[in-house]
Parts: C-alpha cells; structure tokens; sequence
C-alpha cells in the first residue's frame, strides 16, 4: 500500500457539526423572543427532516447535514408561521431538495432554500405575501413596513427585535456564529465577505424603483439596513457558504456570490419581495454549473 | 484519543500537511549494526561470488560498460559474501567502526571537474532523496546555479536538518565540490521552515530562485542542479574521504517508536533489524512505513533500507485518523491544497491530460473531509492517460 498515510482531523462530519454548534445560539435565541411556535417550527423541521432523511437512506444519518438543513429550513420561515409548516419545510428540503437529486453532494439547489422557494408557491399566499401588494395590503418586516410607515429601528434590527423570518431573530448571533465559521476555516469566508460588499454596494448605487420610492423610502441608499435585516447574514454565512451547491474553485465562489448579492439586492429595489434572499441563493445556485465551466481551478 | 488532538479537530484547521518534526533535536547515533546487510543493486551486475569475502567499502557490483547510466555498488560491511542474485547481494559481517563522517574534506580547490565526475561515478554516489538517481549524471549538466535541499522531503524526517547541524562543513564542502564540477556561480544550501511539499523540487526552485519549471521541464532547463543534503555530503566523503556511499542517516519517528532518533544505518540493513533495535511497537502501530507519511509504501516483508530511504516510521491509529469514506463535498479543499493547482475533485471524476501534473503528493488527499482516496484515483488516471497517448 501507497501513501499518504496521513489524514486531516477535520472530517466532513467535524465540519457539519461545527455548523450546528454555530447555529444553536441562533435557534435558541429564535425561541426565546418567539416561543412555542418557533420552538415547535424548528423542532418540526429537524425532526421532519431527520425521519425523511431516515426513510430514504434506511439508515441512521451518517452526518449532520439533515439536522443543518432543518434548521436553516426554519430559520427561513416567519415567526408566525402555523404549527405545521417547519414540519413541512423540513420534510421538503431533504425530501426534495436533496434526496430527489440523488443525496448528499448531488443537490443542485441549497434544500433549505429550496423548500422555502416552494413553500411559497404551494402554501397560501398570506404566509409569504409580498411586502404591499400593490392594493395596499401590507407585511409586516423590517425591509417591509406599512405604505407610507416609517422606518424600522437600525438598533431594533440589529438585536431582532422586529417581526420577519426566525433566522432574523439575531442578527448579531448569525454574524457571530458567521464569523466563527470563518475563522475555523470551516467555511468559505471569501463567500460572505463578497456577498455582503455585492449588497452594499449595490444599496448605495441603485437608486430603487419608482414604487419602492414611493412606499418604501427607507430601503433606498441605506447599506446597514439591508447588511442587517431580512435575513441577509443568514444567507451569506449560512446558505452561500454550502459547499455542495457553490462552485468549486475559488474564483467561482466569488462570482457565484457577486450573482446572489445583485439579486438580493435587486429583488429589495425592484420587487415587492424584499425577503428575497433565499431566492437569490436559488438563483445563484442555477448559475453554478454554468460558473463551474468557465472556472475550474 | 488525546485531549489535545480532540480540541484540534474544533480549534485547529489544518490546510497544510503538519510537519511534526519531534526527532529535530535528536542527534544523530549509529545503531548497533545488523548480523547482515542485503544490497540492492538496481541494474548493477555481481562483481563478487557467494564465499568470497570482502573489506568494508569494496566494489561488489557495477554496470556493464556501455549501459547509460553506471553504477556502482559497494559493501557496506567486511565480511562474507552469501548470497548473490540479481536483485541484491547479502553480505555477512560488520561494518568498520566509524565508516563515513569523519572525512577529511579539503574542499574543491585544485580539482578538475572531471576528476570530481569520475571520482563520485565510481564512489556510487546517488540522489538521497529518494528518486536514487546517479549524481555523476547530474554533474555532467552546466547550470549556473546548484541548491542543496535542506527542506526535508516528507512530515515526520529530521534527518538531513540533523546532517546539516552537525556535518554542515561536509554538507558545504559537497556543494562547493558540485558547483566546481558542472561550473556554477552560485550555490545556496536552502534550509528553512517550509511547507509540504516545497521540498519538491520546482517548488524550491520557485521559491528560491524566482524561476518557474514548465510542467514537464526538468531543472537543469532553468539552469539549476538540486542536490539533497545527504548527497551533497556522499559527494564530500567520498572526494574528501574516499569512501563510497554504503550507508546514510535515516529518521525513525511515530508515536508507536519506543526509540525515535535519526540513525546512521548501512544501506541494506533489513528493516525487521530496525524495528527491533528501536523498540517499536507493532501492537500499537496502525501503520509501518517505510519512507515517509505521504509517498512512503507499508512496509513489506523483507523490505531493506535502500539509499533513498529516509525514514522508518511506526503511526498509531491517531495519527493516521484513518476514517471511512463519504461522498464529495465539493468543499474545494483539495484544489487548494493541491501544489500544482489541478481541481482534483473534478479531475478523479473526468481525468484529462492535465492529471499528469500531478506528482502525486498527496496533500489533497490530505486536506480531503470525505477522506476519499484521491491519490489512488490520480494513479489510476494518469496511467489511463499514458496509455492512451
Ligand atoms: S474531493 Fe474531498 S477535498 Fe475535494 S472537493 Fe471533494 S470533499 Fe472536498
Ligand atoms: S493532485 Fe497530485 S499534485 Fe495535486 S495535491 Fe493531489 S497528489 Fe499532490
């Protein structure tokens, strides 16, 4: 036998459990400002996520990446959700979103992502409505106020303190954990550091449609909001950084980056749907094979 | 397994191959010697015959005369010649008491290069590093500049940092003796803390000398000679000390090693000799190799140390952290590790003609987290990929 003999201690099951850990602040500040219903929303959706992931490998998990998915799968739901929907997003994600592709590492798309994306097509529409339909019916989430209502609170955002996703229950957690991540060299850090420059960029040079003018001010020209609120760190530390749906060489990262930072922040400007970074990750994610061509070392 | 290698798997995030030079201080000794030696000839023919008997240092095998590249074998002990095929000799004895390194070099003045050429041709001087190539041949090129490789070659050897503290003057007059052959300017002994692989030796000459190998370029076309360290020295002793290169200094080194230390060992010493003079613990070994932790081989049965063996290690189930295998996550983690650059990952799955950049380091295989076996799949392909051409 040949070598190398040797292996390095950070395994793929070392690096998923690194993420959970970087996620638990998170979840468990997400269930204590909201209570039994987040609670039940995340435990739905890791354990719904488990048993699926369970039924189709018959066999115990090898790994934590179905506790990973379910989590972030409910940090993407509304605080308010309904008992039922972690449970279905949990279910999705891994049932669709993964093993549909052929399981672990074969996913095109981030599965948490993707069960919110088809959450909100399946589900009605009140649970993802848009941030104003264009009669006036109004969301209530930082990047989307009342027509014509007033600015959240930057200090209010950053300590969660406003409604939307649970995953934008601690900003300040996700960077924390983020970070941590980074630092652990368990992540990607060139992922979020460009996805994040992409946002704010972009929310200080676009100048926003006529209606986002019109009913919602704030969102123009203020780069901290938009770093801060609607679940923008979750996506850049925690969905972006999947190493199985990003590209695989390094400069390809950070193109595939770039692309999700100008499509979150388009869809905030341009669209009514401001909560729109699990979109961009979705987005992002079909430009990778296309990236993974032009790009290969 | 420990407390601390626990913690390093949270804290500590390795990229690079860890070096783990835990033998560095430890001082060169001679061990006590083996009942016999069994020489490898590599294409030498037997210039001796089972019962004679021969001295210390005596020419027992030698290349035809018109074959390519010559070598010459000589017997690392005086004693009886008792078995001869073509493969190795085994010689029955014991070694002089202080065969090599006490060499009284005086240095290159006043020596032509050819009789430098001739004297190490027949001194049977070859490359330490393990490619055991005749340094003669190396001599013959005209470069402007030869480096001695004082990086060592693999994680774990401590053995030509040792040869350089202690036999520096040897090791300088070795180089000294090589500008002078192929008729350099410069010369540099490169010893310094470096990364797996910069021993390689396009890596040390990239980061030494700012010159770039094209992928299949050989140094001597960007006007360089690389010597290892041991070989500088052979080169030294054998003009200097007139003798040839019948033994070198090994490391021995792992956490299943009751004796770890950098050895001098007479080339043809069986390994099953070693394992017992250093205590090692072959219940406690996960893996025995012969050579280093990422191209040495397990050992074999009846494995000898040869010249370009420089270590003999003995790694206990943590240091391996050997573990199964699970699917790619496309982490990316092996193209950057990966020296020469390839998208390994993509590469094992689609080989192309660019796997034949690949020497084979295995520091992809390294950093992987699926613990796939990368290296065993790049083999495979390149030799897909030879075979077709
Ligand atoms: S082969 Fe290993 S190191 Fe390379 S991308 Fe796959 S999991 Fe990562
Ligand atoms: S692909 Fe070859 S050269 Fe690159 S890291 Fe792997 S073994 Fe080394």
């Amino acid at each position: 036998m040949r070598g190398p003999f040797l292996r390095s201690p950070q395994s793929t099951s070392h690096l998923m459990a690194q993420v959970v850990v970087a996620l638990l602040p998170i979840a468990t500040i997400a269930i204590w400002r909201h209570g039994a219903p987040a609670a039940v929303t995340l435990g739905g959706a890791v354990t719904a996520a488990l048993a699926v992931e369970i039924a189709v490998r018959r066999a115990a998990p090898r790994d934590l990446s179905a506790v990973i998915t379910g989590m972030l799968a409910a940090l993407l739901l509304p605080a308010d959700a309904p008992p039922w929907l972690g449970a279905a997003a949990g279910a999705l994600a891994i049932g669709v979103g993964k093993h549909a592709f052929g399981g672990l590492g074969k996913n095109p798309f981030n599965p948490a992502a993707l069960s919110r994306g088809l959450l909100m097509v399946l589900v009605p529409a009140t649970l993802f409505a848009p941030a104003w339909a264009w009669d006036g019916v109004t969301m209530a989430s930082p990047l989307a106020r009342e027509s014509g209502g007033t600015a959240p609170l930057l200090s209010a955002v950053w300590s969660g303190d406003v409604p939307g996703a649970l995953g934008t229950s601690a900003p300040w957690a996700v960077l924390l954990g983020g970070l941590a991540l980074v630092a652990l060299r368990t992540i990607d850090g060139r992922v979020p550091l460009v996805y994040l420059a992409t946002v704010t960029v972009g929310s200080i040079v676009l100048p926003g449609s006529d209606r986002i003018v019109a009913h919602a001010p704030w969102l123009v020209a203020d780069p901290l909001l938009h770093l801060l609120a609607g679940g923008t760190l979750l996506t850049a530390f925690f969905l972006l950084t999947d190493p199985v749906t990003a590209p695989f060489a390094p400069l390809g990262r950070v193109a595939f980056a770039a692309i999700a930072g100008v499509v979150t922040i388009a869809a905030r400007l341009y669209t009514p749907y401001p909560d729109a970074a699990a979109l961009a990750v979705l987005v992002a994610n079909a430009f990778t094979p296309a990236i993974d061509r032009w790009r290969s070392t | 397994m420990s407390l601390r290698a626990r913690l390093a798997q949270w804290i500590g995030v390795p990229t690079l191959v860890p070096a783990r030079k835990r033998t560095a201080d430890r001082a060169i000794e001679r061990l006590s010697p083996s009942a016999w030696v069994s020489v490898p000839l590599a294409g030498a023919a037997p210039t001796v015959q089972v019962g004679d008997v021969v001295a210390a240092g005596a020419l027992i095998a030698r290349s035809q005369a018109g074959a390519r590249w010559q070598r010459r074998v000589h017997s690392p002990y005086q004693g009886a010649v008792v078995s001869v095929d073509e493969r190795a000799i085994v010689v029955e004895g014991a070694p002089l008491p202080a065969a090599a390194g006490s060499a009284q070099h005086t240095g290159a003045a006043g020596l032509a290069p050819s009789d430098i050429i001739v004297t190490v041709r027949e001194a049977g001087v070859t490359g330490l590093g393990g490619a055991m190539f005749p340094t003669y041949a190396k001599l013959g090129t005209s470069v402007d500049t030869v480096l001695v490789n004082g990086c060592e070659s693999e994680p774990y050897f401590t053995c030509d940092h040792r040869v350089l503290a202690e036999h520096g003057d040897e090791v300088r007059c070795g180089l000294a003796l090589a500008k002078r052959a192929v008729n350099a300017d410069h010369g540099a002994i490169v010893d310094r803390e470096a990364y797996y692989p910069a021993g390689y030796e396009r890596f040390l000459i990239r980061d030494e000398l700012d010159r770039v190998l094209a992928p299949h370029a050989l140094p001597r076309d960007v006007g360089v000679l690389v010597m290892n360290v041991q070989s500088a020295r052979a080169l030294c002793v054998a003009v200097c000390g007139e003798t040839p290169m019948i033994e070198r200094v090994i490391t021995v080194a792992g956490d299943a090693v009751g004796r770890p230390g950098n050895y001098v060992v007479a080339i043809g010493t069986p390994v099953a000799h070693l394992l017992r003079v250093c205590e090692i613990d072959q219940a406690r070994a996960a893996t025995i190799i012969t050579g280093g932790p990422m191209m040495g081989r397990a050992l074999e049965a009846g494995a000898v140390v040869t010249a370009g063996t420089g270590g003999l290690l003995a790694l206990t189930a943590d240091e391996v952290a050997a573990r199964e295998e699970v699917p790619c996550i496309r982490c990316g983690r092996c193209l950057e590790a990966c020296p020469v650059g390839l998208p390994v990952a993509k590469i094992v799955e689609r080989p192309g003609p660019e796997v034949l950049r690949c020497m084979e380091c295995g520091a992809c295989q390294y950093v992987c987290p699926s613990a796939i076996p990368l290296v065993e799949r790049l083999r495979l392909a390149k030799r897909r990929e030879v075979e077709w051409d």
